[in-house]
């Protein structure tokens, strides 16, 4: 017990490393979208900017006509439109995904009705079919129904791929609830409507923190999906968008790095403010 | 039990001394409140996950270009057999599997490390927690791009350092290269993927009581002897789950590809072959029937995970 | 039942109330019972007995398979909960943890729509009988499991409900504050005067609070009557070795007669049976049945009277003392059961350990079962 043992010394160190390998890569991505282009391309490289500036920001959310820099090419207000079209896609999918699964899971948990141990295995089995099997066809139904280059589509695409997870996963937390609150709202007069609205609903309050946090997550990264469902800037989203600035020959990479912390701000913060909430769901999964 | 309130509603002609007609009106709410509930959970995977599919489906089993105006013909598993006897297809399995057999070994060695070393209190823990969870939030694109400066031929960090170092005499181009290319992708792929892995392991480690350990303490086991012996065997539904997240991740990689190195032939992962046969050469049948030869492989090895550790799992 | 007086209609009446499961599980077997205005019935039994999916049909939580329930004279058997007027305490509170003491206790006034005003003017007033009043702004986590129990009571009391129906409120306090909600669960009621349905599995419990007791056994309903009733006429064998702490000693015992004079044989002693008890034991001349002693029937010591009392001769193995009384633990030669018998004495006796000694037995105080189906001769 006095003597300090290996496992004591190790510790220190290995968390060390994990914050820096967890970290370098963004502290990289700050100090380069701070660079001049000079300071990217110098050999031997500077690591840190020589001449600190925010041009990079500026160009991407100013109005400063085309940015013409070491062969990228933007058009004025891309950026901005991609973040805007990138915030209303994980907004209004969150929201369409909570929806519907909360109201299928919490019905699979607690109503029973015909068909209804089935129908439940049936929709969450479908978590596992792979989106690449189903895009093709989602393309054909999609184009058929005008909604390619849509953000409504990309929508109902995140809806059906997502639903099937989240909704196993209300399930399971309605499930480990406890049932009595519930019960003591029907006994003081509530609906089965009411008891879930007033009693069930507040109770998972901790468990949607945390599949919001999965959902928007997932969705605001995702590139496969909209890379192949929109074409222009009305409805590219931003993870969409930052691979377009990657130049054939040379790459402007400060403003390359400035589009990528603007694109992790968002899930960052979300990844921070319900950070607990989702470690509380992973011990629940497993 | 418990939880379905007042719905049971089993009447056995006998035992219902003639009341078969009564309407259970808690029942009857119950029904109509699930039923309408899950509809939009119904309607959305039918349109648009189960039709689909089946509809994919038949295409992967059809032949024919409608761009050029060719009436689909039914050839069964034809596609199938030309996928798999095409070389680019034959060398982009290959690429996956050392994808994801590289990816899953580093991010459970790594992943069990973390754990080890998080699980317990300490004091900057939450801090450390938040710093770990934050490569999950950067999307895969974003990071793709900022690992392109270290890989970079001409001005990377990479080569910098290597240089200055002497490791190597001259800036080289990591990612024409045949090997390197992957290990620097999975890494890559590795760095997104490991916060979930390591995040799954924590909860898993928390779930084994604290006595345990103090009962075997107690018995003299060294640390490692009471990690092998009383650790890993606890952990073993965590890790299967840790497993099966990783591989499912590892086998479609596609982002991390498509940033550092596009759709170049030393690099193409299966799904990468997939997009460029169906969305770059607009070959519907063949890139269905990857897909489906995909999705097979990833159901496979997630049920043989799901089997494997199955008796272990409640 | 057999008394359709006026009163009895407002109280809570099962008719051969039966709860089978999906895949056949019988829960409750046809109870028929009836609890009047004012009065507070509980459900006994051990754990699996269907005492409370009984109170769960009852409450509209769980669907009744055959029979009928009514409340205050009305039918209510396929009625929903809220449709009952019914108010319950859950044995874990359940208590709406993101609302404050008085939104928990409002909440059924608020969902009846009742003005808020009113809703106030209640939630004080049941706060008040409570003793809960300064804890109304809290939330249910900052509060300690006596203060919980007060609020799942005071959501009780507020609605001033048709009917009560209590599943286990005290059994996760401990043994103090058990004592104490106790005494007040029942000055409630009396206040209140609302026909209770209580659930326990602790005939203790039971005892003390219920006006009457109901015993569950398999799901079906084994004897109902005041706690007095039980104690001194129990219908069967399980009703006899649930009543009582320690539990009735039961032993096998063979009668014979001579003339007029009918004995029972426990092992090598021989106990008279009093004149009262030989028209029911006559059926079984000859045979064997169950002797039921309960632990307080023995006498030891000063108290002794060959003339009054019979004689075993028993070893004593063991003795515990409960300070104001003394348990003792004996082995009687030849009986082979299945516990050692148990009696419960003046606690100033020294007993002598591990030889035989003499230990008188109340014989006006002697029960008989029949061995077959366990039913009391009588």
């Amino acid at each position: 017990m006095t003597r300090p043992r290996a496992g004591q010394l190790v510790r220190p160190v290995a968390i060390t490393a994990i914050v820096v390998w967890s970290l370098a890569p963004i502290v990289l991505g700050v100090l380069t979208s701070l660079s001049t282009q000079a300071d990217v391309q110098a050999v031997p490289p500077h690591w840190l900017p020589d001449h600190a500036t925010l041009d990079p920001y500026r160009w991407l959310l100013g109005g400063s006509g085309d940015i013409r820099a070491g062969g990228t090419v933007s058009e004025t207000g891309a950026f901005a439109q991609a973040m805007w079209n990138s915030a209303s896609m994980t907004l209004i999918a969150t929201l369409a995904i909570l929806c519907v699964s909360i109201s299928a899971g919490y019905a699979f948990a607690r109503l029973r009705f015909p068909g209804r141990d089935t129908l439940f295995w049936v929709i969450v089995a479908t978590a596992v079919v792979p989106i690449f099997t189903i895009v093709i066809a989602l393309f054909r139904l999609l184009a058929g129904a005008g909604l390619i280059d849509r953000t409504l589509g990309l929508v109902l695409v995140f809806v059906s791929t997502t639903t099937p997870l989240a909704l196993w996963l209300v399930h399971n937390h309605v499930k480990e609830l406890p049932p009595e609150p519930e019960e003591a709202a029907l006994i003081d007069g509530c609906t089965r409507w009411q008891a879930f609205w007033h009693v069930v609903l507040p109770q998972m309050r901790s468990g949607i923190a945390a599949l919001s946090a999965l959902v928007v997550l997932s969705v605001w990264g995702e590139f496969l999906i909209p890379l192949l469902l929109t074409s222009t800037s009305a409805s590219k989203p931003v993870a969409v968008l930052i691979p377009e600035y990657v130049g054939k020959y040379t790459t402007h990479y400060p403003l390359l790095a400035a589009a990528g912390m603007l694109a992790l701000l968002p899930p960052a913060i979300v990844a921070l403010v319900l950070n607990r909430h989702i470690r509380g769901m992973l011990s629940g999964s497993s | 039990m418990g939880s379905d309130i007042g719905q049971d509603n089993v009447r056995p002609g006998g035992a219902s001394q003639g009341r078969t007609s009564r309407v259970d009106l808690a029942a009857r709410e119950a029904t109509r409140l699930g039923m309408l509930m899950v509809t939009p959970a119904v309607i959305v995977t039918a349109a648009l996950v189960i039709y689909p599919l089946i509809a994919g489906f038949l295409t992967s089993l059809e032949s024919g270009d409608p761009a050029i105006g060719e009436q689909p013909r039914f050839v069964g598993l034809g596609n199938y057999g030309e996928v798999l006897s095409s070389s680019t297809v034959r060398e982009a399995i290959v690429h996956t599997l050392i994808y994801v057999v590289l990816a899953v070994t580093l991010e459970l060695t790594f992943g069990l490390i973390i754990a080890v070393a998080l699980h317990r209190a300490f004091a900057g823990r939450g801090i450390v927690l938040a710093i770990l969870v934050l490569p999950w939030a950067l999307p895969s694109v974003v990071s793709g791009v900022l690992w392109r400066r270290v890989f970079d031929p001409d001005s990377g960090l990479l080569n910098g350092v290597l240089v200055q170092l002497h490791l190597v005499s001259h800036p080289q181009v990591w990612l024409a290269s045949r090997g390197w290319v992957l290990v620097f992708i999975t890494l890559v792929h590795v760095w997104g993927v490991l916060p979930l892995v390591s995040l799954i392991l924590i909860a898993g480690l928390q779930s084994i009581p604290e006595d345990v350990y103090s009962a075997s303490a107690v018995d003299g086991a060294t640390p490692w002897r009471q990690f092998r012996h009383i650790t890993l065997p606890l952990l073993r539904p965590s890790i299967a789950v840790a497993l099966t997240v990783g591989t499912v991740w590892a086998i479609k990689i596609f982002d991390e590809i498509y940033v550092l190195n596009g759709t170049a032939l030393n690099s193409r992962s299966i799904l990468m072959e997939l997009y460029t046969t169906t969305f770059v050469n607009a070959d519907f049948a063949h890139g269905t029937a990857l897909a489906f030869l995909l999705a097979g492989v990833t159901v496979l090895l997630a049920a043989g995970y799901a089997l494997s550790f199955g008796r272990s799992r409640t | 039942m057999d008394r359709p007086d006026a009163a009895s209609t407002n109280g809570i009446v099962l008719e051969c109330v039966r709860k089978e499961f999906p895949g056949g599980v019988v829960a409750v077997r046809d109870i028929s019972l009836e609890v009047h205005p004012g009065e507070l019935v509980v459900l006994v039994g051990p754990s699996g007995c269907g005492k409370t999916t009984t109170l769960r049909m009852v409450a509209g939580l769980e669907a009744v398979t055959a029979g009928e329930v009514r409340i205050a004279g009305r039918l209510v058997t396929s009625l929903p909960p809220r449709h009952r007027n019914v108010a319950m305490v859950f044995q874990n509170y359940a208590l709406y943890a993101h609302m404050s003491v008085r939104a928990n206790i409002g909440f059924g006034l608020k969902m009846a729509g009742m003005p808020k005003r009113e809703i106030r003017a209640r939630v004080d007033q049941a706060a008040d009988i409570l003793g809960i009043t300064t804890l109304l702004d809290r939330k249910p986590r900052q509060l300690s499991g006596g203060q919980r129990q007060r609020v799942a009571m005071g959501r009780a009391i507020v609605r001033e409900p048709a009917a009560f129906l209590m599943d286990e409120p005290l059994s996760n306090l401990d043994a103090k504050l058990r004592l104490e909600m106790r005494a007040e669960i029942i000055t409630i009621h009396r206040r209140i005067g609302a026909p209770t349905l209580y659930v326990t599995h602790d005939q203790t419990e039971a005892m003390t609070m219920g006006d009457r007791v109901a015993i569950l056994r398999d799901g079906a309903l084994e004897q109902i009557g005041t706690p007095l009733e039980l104690y001194e006429q129990p219908a069967n064998v399980f009703v006899a070795g649930f009543i009582g702490s320690p539990a009735m000693n039961l032993l096998s015992a063979t009668l014979d007669n001579s003339g007029d004079d009918w004995f029972a044989h426990v092992g090598d002693s021989r106990l008279v049976i009093p004149p009262k008890a030989r028209a029911a034991v006559r059926p079984l001349a000859g045979h064997d049945v169950i002797l039921g002693l309960r632990p307080e029937d023995f006498v030891s010591g000063e108290h002794l009277r060959a003339s009054e009392h019979g004689i075993i001769y028993a070893t004593v193995t063991r003795t515990e003392s409960l300070g104001s009384e003394l348990l003792v633990y004996l082995s009687m030669n030849d009986i082979t059961a299945s516990q050692p018998l148990v009696a419960r004495l003046d606690r100033r006796i020294t007993m002598q350990r591990d030889t035989p000694i003499p230990i008188g037995v109340d014989l006006e105080r002697l029960y008989f079962f029949d061995p077959k189906n366990g039913t009391a001769l009588s």
